[in-house]
């Protein structure tokens, strides 16, 4: 009788440890962080100082989340991943934005990194005096035919009257090579993240330098901006919240100047090929670009830009319709 | 074999855009992932002369840079064969040079020859160079004895005379490695464009990629695949005519 009603009780602690040993998955995942991947626009680098902070600082572990933090590239569309499913944030330029809208994606823009768009030109004065836009009259400029740079370009030229043929473009690629040797009066680059690394060479070289801002001259063309799918944002609001508030909350504190020295480890310890001299000239003018002003809201999204950023692109018909993009700008965490 | 090989071609790439659009519609994606056929066809009555254009002139490079190869492989080959220490040497130079990624040399090469013609045809030429440069040597250093000897006992053995006779012998594989090269000339061409130069197919491919378009990238790869085609053709013809020529008449030789 003692031996049935002890073997009844070790099959009922049998049953208890079978049941929580299959169910303990299901309970943990209750618990545990909401796994999400963030794919950047670009390779670990200044301009992505911020989402990495967020990562490393447990700004979304502390809100529930498990971000996986993906560098971008050339070949990397945070848009297309998101339609994939394969991401559920990234990180987009407003062309790209307005681009996959035109043609069908259901993207939404959360905030907007940079207030300027760090894409400009370099130029040497004492060479190539440029005081007024009409000075790149019989310039030669560079462009990346099909890149932003050249929609921008093309769009400070149209608004200043200058005919294409008043000018000459030069295709560029990575190889500054034709700068250095005076072939190209005005280069473009990421005033950022390159200006610091080409400047300290002309520096060396004892030549002075100076940066054609399109922004300055009227042509806000909006650069990187945070995105999610529509279906994202309709289903999970408040993992999109959530993520949102991290992020926010992780680019403010490694823009703060109190912050700088754990900024640029932060970077160090991703991007070990960039020197930390160079970091630390790349983080004031990467405040500057995303903080304008002191006060300044960081990743307010600036529907004026956008809606002249659609505008650029339908006048250089890239897009063939308009796609009224101030409907797509759903800032959650402001 | 010029229809064989045109059907063949539009079998293989019709199919690959049949199964992209079963994942499109399948996956339920918007054209900017994956372009429906009606952007396709529109992009392709849009651009298609324009990149026809640009296809030419990169088969044009990829041609030059083939016979370039070609002669060099012709030349270092015939010198590789003097000893076996030499042919070794070759062969063991090929295969690390070889190992290096072009996408890692090509910069180097465009610093230094600048984004013009001269680049493009230099990639294109180390692109198939090596292929056709180790079969060159092997076949070479082999020797025919069972002809040879007869030369050689002679005394009528040339160096000239023991080319002939090793590429006579071997006629099928050298055309066969010639004809399979050129599609890597074609490739390394198109891969010189695509990093830094600015003509021809690659260069609008990368422009192309730049705007998200993939639906001018399908139209660049079939208008490659029906050129590529094409110049595979005119090289089996030229093999079979050189067969044609060098083959022993049924009756024997007089």
């Amino acid at each position: 009788m003692k031996t049935r009603a002890l073997k009844k009780r070790v099959d009922l602690y049998l049953a208890v440890v079978v049941f929580f040993f299959f169910t303990a998955d299901a309970f943990a995942g209750g618990l545990a962080a909401q796994e999400v991947t963030y794919r950047l626009k670009w390779l670990f680098n200044i301009s992505v100082v911020g989402d990495l902070w967020a990562d490393v600082n447990g700004n979304f572990a502390r809100r529930g989340l498990k971000v996986t933090v993906k560098p971008g590239g050339p070949e990397r569309d945070a848009i297309k991943e998101l339609e994939l499913g394969r991401s559920q944030f990234g990180v987009a330029s407003a062309d790209q934005v307005i681009r996959a809208v035109s043609k069908g994606a259901h993207v939404v823009v959360l905030a907007q990194l940079f207030q300027v768009n760090p894409l400009q030109w370099i130029y040497r004065p004492a060479r190539t005096p440029i005081k007024t836009p009409q000075d790149l009259k019989g310039k030669t400029i560079g462009i990346t035919y099909g890149g932003n740079d050249e929609a921008i370009m093309r769009a400070l030229l149209a608004k200043y009257h200058i005919r294409e043929n008043e000018v000459r473009l030069y295709s560029v690629r990575y190889d500054y090579t034709p700068f250095y040797q005076g072939k190209v009066d005005l280069w473009p680059l990421y005033r950022n993240a390159q200006a610091p690394i080409i400047g300290e060479k002309l520096r060396k070289a004892g030549e002075r330098f100076d940066f054609l801002n399109p922004s300055q001259l009227g042509i806000q063309f909006v650069a990187n901006s945070v995105v999610t799918s529509q279906k994202m944002l309709a289903q999970h609001p408040q993992i999109v919240q959530r993520f949102m508030e991290a992020l926010l909350e992780g680019w403010r504190a490694a823009l703060n100047p109190a912050n700088r020295q754990k900024a640029i480890a932060i970077v160090l310890k991703f991007n070990r090929e960039t020197p930390a001299e160079i970091i630390r000239r790349q983080l004031p003018v990467t405040r500057s670009l995303m903080l304008p002003t002191a006060d300044f809201q960081f990743g307010k999204i600036d529907v004026e830009a956008w809606k002249q950023t659609e505008q650029i692109m339908l006048a250089q018909k890239l897009i063939s319709k308009p796609v009224h993009v101030e409907n797509l700008l759903k800032p959650v965490a402001q | 074999m010029l229809y064989r090989r045109l059907y063949q071609f539009f079998m293989i790439y019709f199919l690959g855009l049949a199964s992209l659009m079963a994942i499109k519609y399948g996956l339920q994606l918007s054209d900017y992932v994956i372009p429906g056929p009606p952007e396709i066809a529109s992009t392709g009555l849009r651009v298609s002369g324009r990149y026809l254009l640009n296809v030419l002139n990169t088969l044009a490079v990829a041609i030059l840079g083939h016979i370039l190869a070609i002669v060099l492989a012709t030349g270092i080959g015939i010198i590789g064969r003097l000893t076996a220490w030499i042919g070794s040497f070759i062969r063991v130079a090929a295969y690390n040079i070889q190992a290096y990624p072009i996408v890692a040399v090509a910069p180097i090469i465009f610093i230094l020859l600048g984004d013009g013609l001269s680049s493009r045809l230099l990639i294109a030429a180390m692109i198939c160079y090596f292929p056709l440069l180790l079969s060159f040597v092997g076949i070479f250093s082999e020797p025919v004895p069972e002809i040879e000897h007869f030369f050689e006992s002679t005394r009528r053995m040339t160096w000239r005379l023991q080319i002939k006779i090793r590429a006579f012998e071997n006629i099928h594989k050298l055309i066969t490695v010639v004809v399979g090269s050129a599609t890597l000339a074609m490739v390394g061409t198109i891969v010189a464009e695509f990093i830094a130069a600015n003509a021809g197919i690659g260069y609008s491919i990368r422009i192309a990629l730049y705007q998200s378009d993939l639906a001018k990238i399908l139209v660049a790869l079939f208008l490659i695949g029906i050129c590529t085609s094409l110049y595979l053709v005119l090289l089996e013809w030229i093999g079979y005519r050189i067969r044609r020529r060098w083959a022993i008449p049924e009756g024997g030789l007089k």
